[in-house]
């Protein structure tokens, strides 16, 4: 991995929070959460609420990669969401390097998860008429990072997940390992503290899964990394599995 | 950092989308090209519009005319018009004798059959006035004037001048030149006993009347008409006298002579203008709708392409991508094409012009119909500049109602 690369401004996008100590890196405390409840960000209309977490508690270090297990509806992406600031639970605390994400406004939430939390989705969202490097460096424009340090940044982190000949090309010319190879750089070309991931292989074979999956391993090292997912192979990669069930822990392992 | 940042990003969402305007050839092209009709229709309007103005108030300039007097709304255009003025060659007099009036002399207008041999005659429209001016601009040959006294008097009941100009197109479908003689009469029969000289080429009343007309001293015209002994005009013009005023003596006919219609020149364009709304109001209906076209193609599209884009922008939004950042990105297509569709507007404004500037002079008779005045083309810009904040306002709203949380599948 040639993180070094991205490693070198990481004060310019750290917030003074990151100077706190922290034992964990996300630390999710008695989480409780009712989508159309007035706390949630999401309303699921008409007056009834669907409880998606119950009591949740999770700690992540950093260096460590936690995964998500449990079927659908058990409140995986629920989690996710609430780590990365998109939502508010009803109730608890969710802490990022020492930051209650609750007592913040919305642009302090959004200006956070843009500093310290990357994202990577299960279908990828790469803009289709971006090239791979373009898409790398999108979530720098939004940080005012200047073009040739944009272009730089984006370059070293496709190189470091093995796509330095692909910098050019669009989406569509990619396969879908390497559209989620170019997904797991942009998630990290702001060099977060924090990695979400929703089902990162859920839409590719086994074996370019794997790759892509040792790729999340090597980005976690120095890292919170947090993978929902379904899959066994996937899971196989994390430090601890939570595993859950209508909305609480079922078990820890 | 603030305003560097700020420009930084500026510059990033001006690059991002142009490299969208060029990954989507095909839906660049076509609102380019909505934008680029919409301003021509425009600017090539609005250079029609200010031609026929100009050339309209330089018409009457030329003839030197202050003040039009008929009997009702008059159609130039239309060739056999009443001649409704009796007595015109003493009406003519009396209005001259004024103090506030230096001269005044009828015109009217015939429908008449010219022809070199009587067997083969053309008809066109015939103008009958007592002299003719600068404006003229002879192609060949020159004009007439009727000496003051004879135009003062009563027409004659034979032609006695006996002299004609006429346009370049009859002049060429007769085979004629200045000097030639042809027959002239507003029935075949009567054409068959007059002969008149050409004594010059000029396109002069064609312009007004959209379609090659012939000029001829008004006793001679009366005369071939048979109206000399009632003295018909279709118009009495008046030169005001110039230490009078324009308005005020056209008031003062107005009171004196109540049967009569008195106008100043730009009353005449005016109702011109107004004879001709329908017209008008079809050419402005028509760039409205070009207009109307051009923004709705150009903002529907880049609000289907903030659709179809919705759950990336939704994941960009969840990343920590800003709304405003999302909706410049899609919004900035929309104001490049407009920008860009309005500069190639513009630019396509004068072949336009000038192919339209050539039609309407073989087909009309209308030299330089179309004038482009800075005028014209600042408006096709300002159009282009609304076209493009329009269609960026519209598509950025949709791209940043689409960059919301909602939009991504959980």
């Amino acid at each position: 991995m040639s993180n070094q690369s991205v490693r070198g401004s990481r004060s310019s996008v750290r917030d003074r929070a990151d100077d706190r100590e922290s034992a964990s890196a996300v630390r999710l405390a008695d989480v409780r959460h009712e989508y159309g409840s007035t706390g949630g960000r999401f309303r699921s209309g008409g007056d009834r609420t669907v409880t998606a977490l119950r009591g949740v508690s999770v700690d992540v270090p950093r260096g460590t990669i936690v995964g998500l297990e449990g079927p659908s509806g058990s409140g995986k992406s629920t989690i996710l969401h609430a780590v990365a600031g998109l939502l508010v639970p009803t109730e608890g605390r969710v802490e990022v390097d020492g930051t209650d994400l609750t007592a913040l406004s919305d642009a302090e939430r959004t200006r956070l998860r843009r500093r310290h939390i990357g994202i990577v989705f299960q279908r990828f969202y790469l803009l289709p008429s971006l090239s791979a490097r373009a898409n790398v460096a999108l979530p720098l424009v939004q940080a005012g990072v200047p073009r040739a340090d944009r272009r730089d940044r984006a370059e070293s982190l496709l190189e470091a997940v093995g796509l330095g000949d692909r910098a050019t090309h669009l989406p569509g010319e990619l396969s879908g390992g390497e559209r989620q190879r170019v997904a797991i750089a942009r998630a990290l070309s702001t060099d977060p503290d924090v990695i979400v991931a929703d089902e990162p292989t859920g839409e590719l074979d086994t074996a370019t899964g794997r790759r892509v999956l040792e790729l999340l391993t090597d980005v976690g090292r120095d890292r919170a990394v947090i993978v929902a997912s379904h899959d066994e192979a996937t899971l196989s990669v994390a430090d601890r599995i939570v595993a859950l069930r209508d909305g609480r822990v079922d078990d820890v392992r | 950092m603030s305003v560097r940042g700020a420009i930084v990003r500026l510059r990033a969402v001006a690059g991002l989308a142009l490299a969208q305007l060029r990954r989507a050839p095909g839906r660049t092209t076509l609102t380019v090209l909505a934008v680029t009709l919409a301003v021509l229709s425009v600017t090539v309007l609005g250079s029609l519009g200010v031609g026929v103005v100009d050339k309209g108030e330089r018409g009457l300039d030329n003839a030197g005319q202050d003040i039009w007097i008929s009997r009702e709304p008059v159609d130039p255009s239309a060739g056999g018009t009443a001649n409704p003025i009796s007595g015109a060659h003493a009406r003519s007099a009396e209005l001259s004798a004024r103090d506030d009036v230096d001269a005044a002399s009828p015109i009217a207008m015939y429908d008449v059959y010219v022809g070199t041999e009587p067997a083969d005659l053309q008809r066109h429209p015939a103008v009958g006035v007592q002299e003719t001016h600068d404006g003229f601009d002879f192609e060949a040959g020159d004009g007439f004037e009727v000496d003051p006294e004879t135009a003062a008097t009563p027409p004659p009941d034979d032609p006695q001048r006996e002299e004609i100009v006429i346009d370049p197109r009859v002049a060429d479908d007769l085979g004629v030149s200045v000097g030639d003689t042809i027959h002239v009469g507003t029935s075949r029969e009567t054409a068959a006993t007059h002969e008149f000289t050409v004594i010059g080429i000029s396109g002069y009343y064609s312009q007004y009347l959209g379609s090659p007309a012939v000029t001829v001293p008004l006793g001679d015209l009366q005369a071939v008409a048979g109206t000399e002994g009632t003295d018909r005009a279709t118009f009495i013009t008046a030169d005001v006298a110039d230490d009078a005023d324009r308005e005020t003596v056209a008031a003062d006919l107005d009171a004196a002579y109540p049967e009569y219609d008195v106008r100043t020149s730009d009353d005449q364009i005016q109702s011109v203008l107004e004879e001709r709304s329908i017209v008008l109001a079809s050419g402005i209906t028509l760039v409205g709708l070009a207009v109307l076209g051009g923004v709705v193609l150009t903002a529907n599209l880049f609000a289907l392409v903030a659709h179809q884009q919705r759950e990336q922008l939704a994941a960009l939004r969840a990343i920590g991508l800003s709304r405003g950042l999302l909706a410049g990105v899609i919004g900035t297509q929309g104001l490049l094409i407009g920008l860009f569709g309005g500069l190639l507007g513009l630019a396509a404004t004068p072949p336009a012009v000038i192919g339209l500037n050539r039609l309407s002079a073989s087909v009309l008779g209308f030299e330089d119909l179309l004038r482009t005045p800075p005028a014209v083309y600042a408006g096709g810009f300002t159009l282009a500049l609304a076209v493009g904040t329009v269609v960026a306002l519209v598509a950025g709203w949709r791209a940043g109602r689409y960059a919301r949380i909602e939009h991504l599948e959980a």
